[in-house]
């Protein structure tokens, strides 16, 4: 399983008698994971399957660790609480809702929650690839959600106040986007012109609004916008006209099909702007060759001014879909979309297309783990333990390559000391 | 080029002398009216400040940040820019507890979380390092990792985010001087405390002073050279992230057992202070007394707003109050601006040899 990644390379096997033919193999593991989009997928692939791996190993020394009543296995003194293959299948099993449970329908609520989450993700996914496409680190998605939520928020209920309907009907789920736009994108200009005329580190600067934004929301949801008839700290209801129709999906779901098509369209929309249009073009220049950009009249400190607002409004449409299909109002205590579109973004390389199945995968990953936390004792936050794994191991391209060329090593070996015995092993 | 990085040095030094300038401009203006007008806003803002008690905290809050700040020192002077000390310090905090708790020693328990940190950035390095993962991601990667794997295993143990309590160190109190008004906090404090202090005077005496602290000088900015002089760079800059995993273990640890538990909801009782610690250093220029005296500025300010809450001087609601350090940081950093890396941080170095 943990070389399920660079053992796929073995479906290609060298011809062992040419060392022309080697040396070719082996300069195609070399450059493994360098560029291409098939190179990358491997290296995703074999990331998330040793994250896994780690994850399992993690659960087991937990559930070693760990007292509970009924262990799922005893040898002698030792007990194991946890079983974690049955973790692991209800993680993904359990987030699609049993596919091979019979009866099953793609309708049902499970998977409903799965596409909710990953909705989302598609957003902040593709406002942290944005950025990291300009050479940008922006980890203030999450920031930028929020903002763009709370905007969105009370933009659609102040709107409320003065109209329904029809007009309602077709004018409140645009405003409200447009208003999570506009509050992303500005929380994330904020970081946009320190780093373009100041020079300011964006990933401290991000990371810091993240702190001032969860604080900042809550005073002005608890001190100006609270619901009065309510104790925790969140915003009146939104108007219906406000909420994201559920379309197929049964409505106790919070999934709308609508938004989901939605994130896509923004996907296409990303991915046109970064592949086919000048300003894509400069930004990308920018983010791999910022003195060649510059050098090529790239003004440099617009693009990443324009590059972080962007960012941020794709982070706050995030945050205004999740206002107004996922909660129909603005509560406190936001989940972390916005650190989990880091990993979404750099498993799928910060490709926009790329990243519509690492949400998903995520999307499971996240509804999984309730089901996980239903079905056992396991806690919930092993989601958050795999999402830093994924990162690490995505980041360490060159573990793979090394791994790939032993294993390429290895085969070699035996033509190099004898070539007869070679052919015969293959 | 080198034009370029002498206006730089040049800018940032005068934005810090303009900080330092201000902020002494601020402490003179608060203490005008602390003398002249007590009752008035200011003039209570600065016998807050003045009171012996904010200096306390504000040393209690430093811990964390300096210890982590010295680490990323280490770090980065050898070429490794390690922005996972938050993630560091957030597995220390954890771990010291739950060895407090389970060998019922804070000492054993402080030692656990420098451990555990010191055992997450030798992945840290080994993944830098062997792997030659981008530094900024592996190092998110170290933050999200503890930020995932502490709250995960507080709730096995525990049941809940949170730990159960374990009680904190005792203070030492040196008798007389403790008495002296405002400095008296100095000399009434937690052991963590003096040996933040401690460890601010070795690090730059390791550093300044030592051939070690020559050598991670070299690898970070010229790391040739020093392979060239045969020290073998990789080692050094091992050794270097390891001590990074050492300080901001003792910063973790002494973070946690200062409450005597470990809190792990969203983004844990750490709540930032890696990311500052690194701003620390910045703006203190990679000097271990000058990441002492950028963090308690921050320190300070967040030691003031806890006592501005307490003390009801100024009706401001307590979530806006809580974003002044955050705030101060960016303002911080903005006026900073670039700050001048080592030559070759971030990069990998491939010792001609292999």
């Amino acid at each position: 399983m943990s070389d399920g990644g660079p053992s796929q390379n073995g479906d290609d096997p060298p011809t062992p008698d040419s060392d022309d033919r080697w040396s070719q193999y082996r300069q195609r593991l070399i450059r493994l994971g360098q560029t291409s989009v098939g190179e990358r997928i491997l290296i995703a692939v074999s990331a998330l399957l040793l994250s896994l791996v780690v994850g399992t190993v993690i659960v087991t020394a937990a559930g070693l660790l760990a007292t509970c009543r009924s262990p799922v296995l005893t040898f002698g003194s030792t007990t194991l609480c946890y079983d974690p293959f049955y973790v692991f299948n209800r993680l993904f099993l359990g987030a699609l809702g049993d596919p091979f449970a019979g009866g099953w329908s793609p309708l049902n609520a499970q998977f409903a929650a799965t596409l909710r989450e990953t909705t989302i993700l598609v957003f902040t996914g593709l406002s942290v690839a944005l950025a990291f496409r300009a050479g940008i680190f922006n980890i203030g998605t999450q920031g930028q959600l929020i903002i763009g939520a709370l905007a969105a928020a009370l933009t659609v209920l102040w709107a409320g106040s003065l109209v329904s309907g029809t007009i309602a009907l077709v004018l409140f789920i645009p405003l409200g986007l447009l208003a999570g736009a506009i509050g992303g994108g500005l929380y994330g200009a904020i970081p946009g012109a320190l780093k373009a005329y100041a020079d300011a580190n964006e990933v401290i600067t991000t990371i810091m609004l993240n702190f001032v934004a969860v604080r900042v929301t809550l005073y002005l949801v608890r001190n100006h916008f609270a619901d009065p008839t309510s104790q925790a700290t969140q915003t009146p209801t939104l108007p219906v006209e406000g909420q994201f129709p559920s379309i197929l999906f049964d409505p106790r779901t919070d999934f709308s099909l609508l938004a989901l098509l939605i994130a896509l369209a923004f996907v296409g929309g990303v991915y046109y702007l970064l592949e086919h249009t000048a300003f894509g073009y400069d930004l990308r220049t920018a983010g791999i060759q910022p003195a060649a950009a510059e050098y090529g009249g790239v003004d440099s400190a617009r693009t990443i001014l324009t590059s972080l607002t962007l960012s941020g409004a794709l982070g706050g449409i995030g945050g205004a879909v999740f206002v107004m299909m996922t909660l129909g109002k603005f509560q406190t205590g936001i989940p972390s979309y916005g650190f989990d579109g880091i990993t979404v973004s750099i498993l799928a390389g910060n490709n926009p297309i790329g990243a519509v199945f690492a949400a998903l995968l995520f999307g499971v990953l996240k509804s999984g783990s309730n089901v996980v936390a239903f079905a056992t004792d396991v806690p919930p936050q092993l989601v958050g333990v795999l999402r830093g794994l994924i990162i690490l191991f995505v980041a360490m391209p060159e573990f793979f390559r090394i791994i790939g060329r032993r294993l390429a090593a290895r085969e070699p070996d035996s033509p190099a000391t004898a070539t007869a015995g070679g052919g015969a092993d293959d | 080029m080198t034009n370029d990085s002498a206006m730089d040095r040049l800018r940032s030094a005068s934005s810090r002398v303009l900080i330092a300038a201000a902020a002494f401009l601020t402490l003179a203006v608060l203490a005008g009216f602390g003398l002249f007008a007590p009752a008035s806003t200011p003039g209570q803002i600065f016998w807050v400040l003045a009171s012996k008690s904010t200096l306390s905290s504000t040393l209690r809050l430093s811990v964390p940040i300096v210890l982590a700040a010295l680490g990323g020192i280490f770090a980065e002077k050898s070429g490794i820019i390690n922005i996972g000390l938050e993630g560091l310090l957030i597995i220390s905090a954890f771990a010291a507890i739950f060895g407090a708790d389970a060998t019922g020693s804070l000492w054993l328990g402080f030692l656990i979380g420098i451990v555990a940190s010191t055992l997450l950035a030798g992945v840290f390095a080994v993944v830098c390092i062997e792997f030659r993962a981008d530094q900024i991601i592996a190092g998110l990667a170290v933050w999200l990792i503890a930020l995932g794997l502490a709250p995960f295993a507080s709730q096995v143990f525990y049941g809940g985010p949170n730990t159960s309590s374990v009680g904190t160190f005792d203070t030492i109190t040196v008798p007389t001087l403790a008495e002296i008004p405002f400095f008296g906090a100095l000399f009434d404090a937690s052991p963590a405390v003096y040996i933040m202090f401690l460890a601010v005077a070795a690090s730059w005496y390791v550093l300044n002073r030592t051939t070690f602290g020559r050598w991670v000088r070299a690898a970070g900015e010229n790391p040739k050279a020093l392979d060239t002089a045969g020290v073998d760079v990789s080692r050094v800059r091992y050794a270097a992230v390891l001590l990074s995993g050492v300080f901001s273990g003792m910063g973790g640890a002494a973070l946690a057992i200062n409450i005597g538990q470990f809190t792990g909801n969203g983004p844990t009782m750490v709540n930032g202070k890696g990311f500052i610690a690194i701003v620390a250093y910045l703006f203190g220029n990679y000097n271990p007394v000058g990441a002492l005296l950028s963090t308690t500025l921050f320190a300070g300010l967040d030691a003031v707003q806890l006592r501005l809450q307490t003390a009801d001087v100024i009706a401001v609601p307590d979530s806006l109050v809580q974003t002044i350090p955050f705030v101060a940081v960016i303002v911080v950093l903005a006026l900073v601006g670039k700050t001048r890396l080592p030559e070759a941080a971030g990069d990998h170095y491939e010792s001609g040899e292999e």
